[in-house]
């Protein structure tokens, strides 16, 4: 079958594709060409990119694990963004979600659970957490009608401060002071509360938060393309007045959409906490909110974009760190990097749809 | 005698730590008032920061510097609004796009310029007292002498707020915000206002971000303005989109930050991370309409099309 791409997928997904990939060569060729201005060796900068993002079984699983939470962000964001409401907090969400895993996680009788409810309580509370932290934008929007962008945005920067403070506070979650050079950050949380490896015998740090992403995803793909709920959130998206007249209850709807998308970030947290860091420090969220939702918004709605848009990301990040450890090539490229084809894609995709009115 | 030189002191530094949020949520607040919630004030002034910085020390003289954030910051504001405005891109996202690239692209031309992690110092903005207010005891030093630019940023939002409430032009810029199709119908370049607010908040931010650079610190590191664009944005939501309530706003948000400093001297114990946390509170309950009802003009972040 040698039909043309665009026969196949549709012409919108080709062209979405064809945008993406352009924007990220495009990006590419642009941190090349700085590589060689800055008089350093491209050869090497490729290589340890490489070698940083999939060169070792380690370095894949870490990729993996990074995109596993921008992606979990992603599909928070297109729940919402289905009912034309925007999540900007998922950095907040991230920081509430690994807050509460980590109070939960270093609790001794959470520690002792039997059966797997050690690891899974503190996912399960940080998720919930970060649904109230969700649910309260939701509740504004439909109480006083106040923007959901601003509500979100504000509500993340409020959450990044509280770990702030928590981590610096011993009657919160800072370790026990010891002597005065004890680091503003948790204890580490114990063996019983940290994700279970999946691949520990080839050396890949993967953790049971990834099956569970995977469902996540699903489900997501699920609700929005087959289920009723998908189709009174495309209603009420379109149309709240209609949606309302068609007896959907849009304060609910509003307050649980929210709630939905901040327990995806919750959850994020907690896995971050949990599969990965094992210490709460200031700075936990490190912008991985930003990128998730970058990651949404790229997504353009799909659970299958989420996906590509968050791997994407995540060996970004991970080859760039290792290029600076190894090749002296600043990571501040990738940034570079990343914000082109964030720009690029931003722009193209809605010139390339025809210019309808974005709803 | 002690006490009342620690409040001149507190006075001074809050006014010092209002400025820079002062210019960019002054440029900020038109461009919201013509609609289009400009995300990238944190990148515009990163880059104003640099761009003065590198100009000063190239020239030793800062005003120069100033001069060239401002231009520095034209290309930059021109895709913001290209991208929002002409394409109907999602203003948050592209945003947050030039925000991260403008991160970068300060980071990389640091380090290129200057090596590694070097604090090079800079030719900065000498200090000024206006004349007669510098006289005065106590207040004169530790108050009202401060950099030109504080001066300057004052009257800029002064002059940005008569302009909006008073001037045909303020009324051109609230309807293009409010009622975009209105606007157009009765004949309003709907458009060309919006890219004029846009680059006129390019231009404020970069000041903002120069007055860190050039006028407070005197040098440049990465990502100095840790944050601050988005209390500039935070600063025009509590100030409910009203010039005068902005400027309030960024004072409070300045003695916000000055007591982190001073508040440790006098030996009252509050956590840190509350005074920080402060300002984004404080905006939130603004906007979740406790304390009265909030005006955001009614097409913010609507791209308009004409059909």
């Amino acid at each position: 079958m040698n039909l043309p791409l665009a026969a196949r997928f549709g012409g919108r997904q080709a062209r979405a594709v064809g945008v993406s990939l352009a924007a990220v060569l495009g990006s590419a060729a642009v941190a090349a060409v700085l590589v060689a201005t800055m008089g350093l060796s491209l050869a090497d900068g490729v290589a340890a990119f490489a070698d940083g993002a999939w060169g070792s079984a380690y370095a894949l699983g870490a990729s993996v694990n990074r995109a596993l939470a921008l992606a979990l962000v992603g599909l928070g964001f297109i729940v919402a963004q289905r009912a034309n409401l925007t999540n900007v907090g998922g950095e907040g969400q991230i920081a509430i979600g690994g807050m509460v895993a980590a109070a939960f996680a270093l609790n001794p009788h959470v520690a002792a659970l039997p059966l797997g409810l050690a690891f899974a309580l503190p996912m399960l509370a940080a998720a919930t957490a970060g649904a109230a932290w969700g649910a309260l934008a939701g509740f504004l929007k439909a109480r006083s009608g106040t923007n959901e962008v601003i509500s979100t945005l504000l509500l993340s920067f409020i959450a990044v401060w509280m770990l702030y403070g928590s981590v610096q506070s011993p009657a919160l979650l800072r370790q026990p002071m010891t002597s005065s050079s004890t680091l503003p950050e948790s204890l580490p949380i114990p063996e019983s509360t940290q994700l279970p490896l999946l691949g520990a015998d080839l050396g890949l740090p993967l953790h049971v938060g990834l099956p569970v992403g995977i469902a996540l995803a699903l489900g997501v793909a699920w609700v929005l393309r087959r289920s009723v709920v998908g189709v009174q959130l495309r209603a009420i998206g379109l149309n709240p007045q209609a949606a309302r007249r068609a007896g959907i209850r849009i304060t609910a709807a509003t307050v649980g959409v929210m709630a939905v998308a901040g327990a995806f970030g919750g959850l994020a947290g907690a896995m971050m906490l949990q599969g990965e860091q094992w210490v709460l420090k200031a700075g936990f969220s490190s912008g991985y909110g930003f990128d998730g939702l970058v990651v949404g918004l790229l997504a353009r709605g799909s659970t299958i974009g989420v996906v590509a848009a968050a791997m994407l990301f995540g060996f970004l990040r991970s080859g760039g760190i290792n290029m600076e450890m190894v090749a002296a090539v600043p990571t501040a490229l990738v940034v570079v990097m990343q914000g082109l084809i964030i720009v690029a894609i931003a722009g193209a995709s809605v010139a390339f749809e025809g210019r309808r009115a974005v709803p | 005698m002690k006490a009342t030189l620690a409040a001149a002191v507190f006075a001074g530094s809050t006014l010092r730590l209002a400025a820079p949020l002062l210019l960019a949520s002054t440029g900020e607040l038109v461009s919201e008032r013509a609609g289009v919630l400009n995300m990238s004030v944190e990148g515009m002034m990163l880059i104003g920061a640099f761009a003065g910085a590198v100009a000063s020390w190239a020239s030793g003289w800062p005003w120069l510097g100033l001069l060239c954030g401002m231009v520095a910051v034209l290309p930059v504001a021109l895709l913001q609004a290209w991208l929002s405005i002409r394409l109907r891109a999602n203003q948050i996202v592209t945003g947050i796009g030039i925000n991260i690239l403008a991160l970068g692209a300060t980071t990389l031309a640091y380090r290129a310029l200057f090596g590694g992690r070097s604090r090079t110092e800079i030719p900065g903005l000498e200090r000024w007292s206006p004349p007669g207010l510098g006289d005065l005891p106590l207040l004169g030093e530790q108050v009202f002498r401060q950099v030109p630019l504080l001066y300057v940023a004052l009257a800029l939002s002064v002059a940005v707020g008569w302009t909006l409430r008073r001037t045909a032009i303020g009324l051109a810029i609230h309807a293009a915000g409010a009622a975009p199709r209105a606007a157009d119908t009765s004949g309003l370049p709907v458009e060309k206002i919006r890219y004029g607010a846009v680059l006129f908040a390019g231009a404020m931010s970069s000041l903002g971000g120069c007055f860190l650079s050039i006028g407070d610190i005197h040098t440049f590191t990465e990502g100095m303005t840790n944050g601050a664009g988005y209390l500039a944005i935070a600063a025009v939501i509590f100030g409910n989109w009203r010039a005068g309530r902005t400027a309030l706003a960024c004072l409070l948000f300045g003695g916000a930050t000055a007591l982190q400093f001073q508040l440790p001297a006098t030996g009252i114990q509050v956590p840190n991370a509350l005074l920080i946390m402060l300002p984004y509170l404080l905006a939130l309950v603004a906007v979740a309409g406790v304390m009265g009802r909030q005006s955001p003009p009614a097409g913010l972040t609507l791209p308009f099309a004409r059909h």
